[in-house]
């Protein structure tokens, strides 16, 4: 147990450091698996009036963005219950905390 | 002391935070960016309100001509037979649909008639079990100019959006 919590710390860790020097261009995660912020992969999240949003977890970060139609009113698809998640959005990575 | 935290508050502004853009499977742009161990994320949109986005046209324009007779909100027997296929067939978790009209008469009159010719073409939806979500523009929203028959043909339409 107790060695399941010093690798978690120093997971974090590692983490924290690689926050550091992060400069201007917030557009790369500079993680464990480094790659642009484009390239991510989001599911929904049905929020309590029934719209879509959209849902990443990219690791240490999350994203959560309004799903809009093209006159930029909000999608409401119905697709689940409101408070609820669908699709397979979250990173391989296991959250630090 | 609290002097001292507005000036360093003012002095974290200058600070350059240029984003990514992250294409969401609408084809939307959103702003994005990566703060070490925060993320932050925020849809891309004209000063207008409007979604940048990289993606066709909507999945149907009904020419309104085609279903309602003018000034009225009733669906043609062909109309809804035509309707009740493409819903059926369209395959989505659900639709969108925008009511617009030419530009005779008021706005307000537009208004109203370009809601309850989306809510006609609702109910077809839902008629056969599909999920829809009515929105109208009278003729606030021309894709032609309204100073021509042609033009104010195309004007008048029922755009219908295929949520996937």
């Amino acid at each position: 147990m107790k060695t399941v919590k010093i690798s978690m710390a120093l997971f974090a860790t590692t983490f924290v450091l690689a926050a550091c020097d992060a400069g201007p261009d917030k557009s790369v995660d500079r993680g464990i698996n480094s790659h642009s912020v484009s390239q991510l992969n989001a599911g929904i999240w049905v929020d309590p009036t029934g719209c879509d949003q959209w849902i990443i977890d990219d690791g240490v970060e999350g994203y959560l963005s309004a799903r809009l139609d093209k006159y930029g009113k909000p999608v409401c698809s119905g697709i689940a219950e409101p408070n609820t998640v669908v699709g397979d959005f979250k990173n391989q990575i296991p959250d630090p905390i | 002391m609290l002097g001292f935290v507005l000036l360093a508050g003012s002095a974290m502004a200058d600070e350059r935070y240029v984003p990514g853009i992250w294409v969401d499977p609408d084809g939307c742009e959103h702003w994005v960016m990566d703060d070490g161990a925060e993320g932050y994320m925020t849809p891309h949109v004209t000063r207008d309100g409007i979604p940048v986005c990289r993606r066709g046209n909507p999945c149907a324009v009904m020419n309104s001509d085609q279903l309602f007779r003018v000034d009225k909100a009733y669906i043609t027997p062909t109309g809804r037979k035509r309707l009740q296929d493409f819903f059926r067939k369209a395959n989505a978790t659900a639709f969108i649909i925008d009511g617009h009209t030419d530009s005779d008469a008021s706005d307000a009159y537009n208004m109203s008639l370009s809601k309850r010719r989306a809510q006609a073409v609702a109910k077809i939806a839902e008629s056969v079990g599909a999920r829809a979500q009515v929105r109208w523009y009278g003729e606030r929203v021309p894709v032609a100019s309204n100073s021509t028959a042609a033009g104010k043909r195309k004007n008048r339409r029922v755009e219908i959006t295929c949520v996937r």
